[in-house]
């Protein structure tokens, strides 16, 4: 998780020194859950269109946004669009 | 207490360690446990994690936590994304893992366990994880910059453009033998073809749902993905078995060969959305699943080590390839000790994304403890097969035959007793017709795995499942390779073409495109055909070409480590990157003269080249050439392939030159004078 995003909604899934996942109660559920979401999308390299959104909330308040479908293809065009080095 | 601890379980892990070593070492004469090696392996990446890679992170590096990082200084969401430094040593680990760790060894096994587990060991603590690391963390001092760019800046524009054009000879030599290994794992494969080639509707359908019918909706994307390929695996069951589907996909090499060219072509110039981002997505979950899988399998199962510690190959008389231990070994087993390609990821996008200076150790060093770890289990998943069933499938046909008679003749000569019986039996378990000369590693990494996970679930009649399952995961992330891999070649051409004639450098000018896109494909497509029709099997030339590509590439690395670590005026410790530098271009230079000049025909191009020419000069026919063109061919195709090796060598030499003068005139100075991003460098205002 990024570093701004640890304090906010997004929470961390693991804190810097590597506990893992100690949120407990019933909010703590979701809010799990959700960061688990992320974690794994982006250790997949999926694009992840909430980061993006409380990216620009924190970043750029009242600026337009992309919206999903926008966002979902600028995401993978700047992956893939000039191929990606692959490991052998 | 935590240091209590620490004084207490250092100790046990390396007494643990040596114990399994002692194990392998010492159990000659019966056959060890596979755990033994695992757990030494084990025990080596953590020892070398917690003391070598600190004392590189604090006194060679001197990484500095309050620096800021690209990530944080450019975050802008998108590229540049501060990350939880665990979720990023596995994406880290996802980018670098590919074939070769799973390949090489599984050739290398030709000389026993313990030739190969010695060297992946070695050059993963002393080359390969330094490497990875140190690189990272160059790029990371210099905004993520890419190892050509970072090579320009720290040596000069002319050793800069010279590491671009090895880049480039380097991936498509890595694309021809990774193609091959697909095409020698589906030739007369109706199940296997089946199943790989239904990824390709597979991944279609995702692609259009995460586009129109669920926009962005990768997960949901991938999970009926997932349950798909499991459908078709099974379902390539029934095709293989069914007389009017399975001649449909009972391809030749040749044809396949042709298929994976018309394939390149056409998916490097799809959109990515469509094909090549879901197929990504499913051959990571693949790939991250089935190792962590084999990882636990291994341990479940216990298996025994069926191959013995050493065999009479170290000679470098063995079948699967060719010359002596020194310097061979080291080529062939490539990504899983030291693997050049990783500098260009570790220069890629994970230094945007390290949130923090200390991370890098984690992910650079660490990650590349973990794609040893895949190398070892590959290897211990080839030794755990019968010896004379190894040496069925890694052969060449015009050594072993086309029968399971012969084949168990010839190999039991050679002192691993094996029936035909058995041989037939391996082939019927599997679901396959024949594992006759099956090299390329792909196929006895699935015959091994499918052993080992059999074993653990499903029992006998899951092994073709299993195997066909370990097939399938190889080739997706082989044919996501091919497909990325033809997309970074062409721009690649296409920039170099852009300055002999301009409009060939647009890369938003259709023709231009396909012309960039036409010259990638065939180029890698010329050594893949060539490698398929190759009497010796191919493997055998084009894995030890790439082999010696690759660790050139890494030693260019290292050589820019070595000269920012002069620059740096950290010279006193340069002997971490100075030693395994020295040690790959010894290796690699002894290694690519001899292939190139050799007097022994299986050995070096030129006297092959020689060989077949001459003869077929005064009309006689060599065997297995049929014609006397094809002599020609045989004779062309070796001269071209002492060419390339001897581009790598002259490539590899010019580096050296170069990396020698500035390092010397970086030494007299008084300051350090690498081109490093100042620490205190603003958060805002500077371009990203």
């Amino acid at each position: 998780m990024s570093a701004e995003s640890s304090q906010g909604d997004a929470a961390a899934v693991v804190d810097g020194d590597g506990s893992p996942l100690l949120i407990t109660g019933q909010a703590g559920l979701q809010r799990r859950l959700r960061s688990l979401c992320t974690a794994c999308r982006q250790l997949f390299g999926m694009p992840d269109y909430e980061r993006y959104l409380a990216h620009a909330a924190e970043r750029h308040p009242g600026a337009s946004v992309l919206t999903r479908d926008d966002y979902f293809v600028q995401a993978i065009e700047r992956k893939y669009g000039k191929g990606g080095m692959r490991c052998c | 207490m935590n240091r209590l601890m620490s004084l207490l379980l250092w100790p046990a892990i390396a007494i643990i360690g040596a114990f399994s070593f002692a194990a392998l070492a010492l159990g000659r004469g019966e056959s060890v446990n596979a755990v033994w090696l695992v757990t030494a392996a084990l025990s080596v990446y953590l020892i070398a994690y917690r003391f070598y890679s600190k004392f590189i992170a604090e006194k060679v590096l001197q990484v500095d936590p309050s620096r800021p990082t690209p990530a944080i200084r450019h975050n802008d969401g998108l590229d540049y994304v501060p990350t939880n430094k665990w979720v990023l040593y596995g994406h880290h680990f996802a980018a670098i893992a590919g074939a070769g760790p799973l390949v090489g060894p599984v050739l290398a096994a030709q000389m026993g366990f313990l030739p190969g587990t010695l060297w992946i060991l070695a050059g993963v603590v002393t080359a390969g994880a330094v490497q990875d690391f140190i690189v990272l963390f160059v790029s990371v001092r210099r905004d993520g910059k890419s190892l050509g760019e970072m090579i320009k800046m720290e040596l000069g524009p002319i050793p800069g453009s010279l590491a671009l054009v090895g880049v480039l000879a380097i991936m498509i030599i890595i694309l021809a033998v990774l193609a091959l290994v697909v095409v020698k794992a589906l030739t007369g494969s109706p199940w296997g073809l089946f199943t790989i080639f239904a990824t390709i509707p597979i991944a279609l359908l995702m692609g259009c749902y995460m586009r129109f019918i669920r926009p962005g909706r990768v997960g949901e994307a991938s999970a009926f993905g997932v349950v798909l390929l499991l459908v078709s695996i099974f379902l390539g069951r029934v095709v293989a078995e069914d007389p009017a589907w399975a001649p449909l996909f009972t391809l030749s090499g040749p044809q396949l060969a042709w298929a994976l060219i018309l394939y390149g072509a056409i998916a490097a110039s799809l959109p990515v959305w469509l094909m090549l981002a879901p197929r990504d997505y499913l051959s990571t979950f693949l790939k991250i699943g089935t190792i962590v899988a084999l990882a636990i399998g291994i341990y479940y199962v216990a298996p025994k080590l069926a191959m013995p510690a050493t065999t009479r190959f170290l000679d470098g008389s063995g079948p699967v390839f060719s010359g002596k231990l020194f310097p061979f070994l080291f080529i062939t087993i490539a990504c899983g000790a030291v693997s050049g390609f990783h500098a260009l990821i570790s220069s890629g996008t994970t230094p945007k994304m390290v949130e923090n200076e200390s991370h890098m150790r984690l992910i650079g060093f660490g990650g590349m403890l973990a794609e040893s770890f895949v190398a070892v289990m590959a290897l211990t998943a080839a030794c755990v097969l019968d010896p004379g069933i190894y040496f069925a499938m890694n052969a060449p046909g015009a050594i072993i035959g086309t029968t399971a008679a012969n084949a168990a003749q010839v190999i039991s000569g050679w002192g691993f007793t094996i029936t035909p019986d058995m041989i037939t039996q391996t082939a019927k378990d599997i679901g396959e017709t024949s594992i006759l000369s099956r090299a390329g590693g792909a196929p006895t990494l699935a015959v091994g795995m499918a052993q080992i996970l059999g074993q653990a679930l499903g029992g006998k009649s899951m092994e073709a499942f299993w195997y066909h399952f370990a097939i399938l995961f190889e080739a997706l992330f082989i044919l996501t390779a091919v497909d990325a891999g033809t997309r970074v070649g062409r721009f690649m051409i296409q920039d170099m073409l852009g300055h002999v004639y301009k409009p060939l450098g647009n890369t938003e000018y259709l023709p231009a495109n396909l012309v960039g896109t036409g010259l990638c494909v065939a180029l890698w497509g010329y050594f893949l055909y060539q490698g398929v029709v190759d009497p010796l099997g191919g493997i055998n030339t084009l894995w030890q070409l790439f082999g010696v590509g690759n660790q050139m590439l890494a030693g260019i690395a290292l050589l820019l480590c070595t000269t920012v670590l002069v620059k740096m005026k950290r010279q006193r410790y340069v002997w971490v990157t100075l030693v395994p530098t020295a040690w790959l271009l010894i290796t690699t230079l002894t290694a690519g003269v001899q292939k190139i000049f050799d007097s022994d025909p299986k050995v070096g191009f030129l006297a092959l080249a020689h060989k077949f020419s001459d003869a077929a000069a005064q009309g006689t026919l060599l065997a297995p050439a049929k014609s006397i063109a094809e002599m020609q061919r045989v004779a062309f195709n070796n001269y071209l392939d002492a060419v390339v090796c001897g581009f790598f060598v002259v490539l590899v030499l010019a580096m050296c030159v170069f990396a020698l003068k500035i390092g010397l005139q970086a030494l007299k100075e008084a300051r350090p004078t690498a081109h490093e991003i100042p620490p205190l460098a603003g958060a805002q205002g500077l371009p990203a």
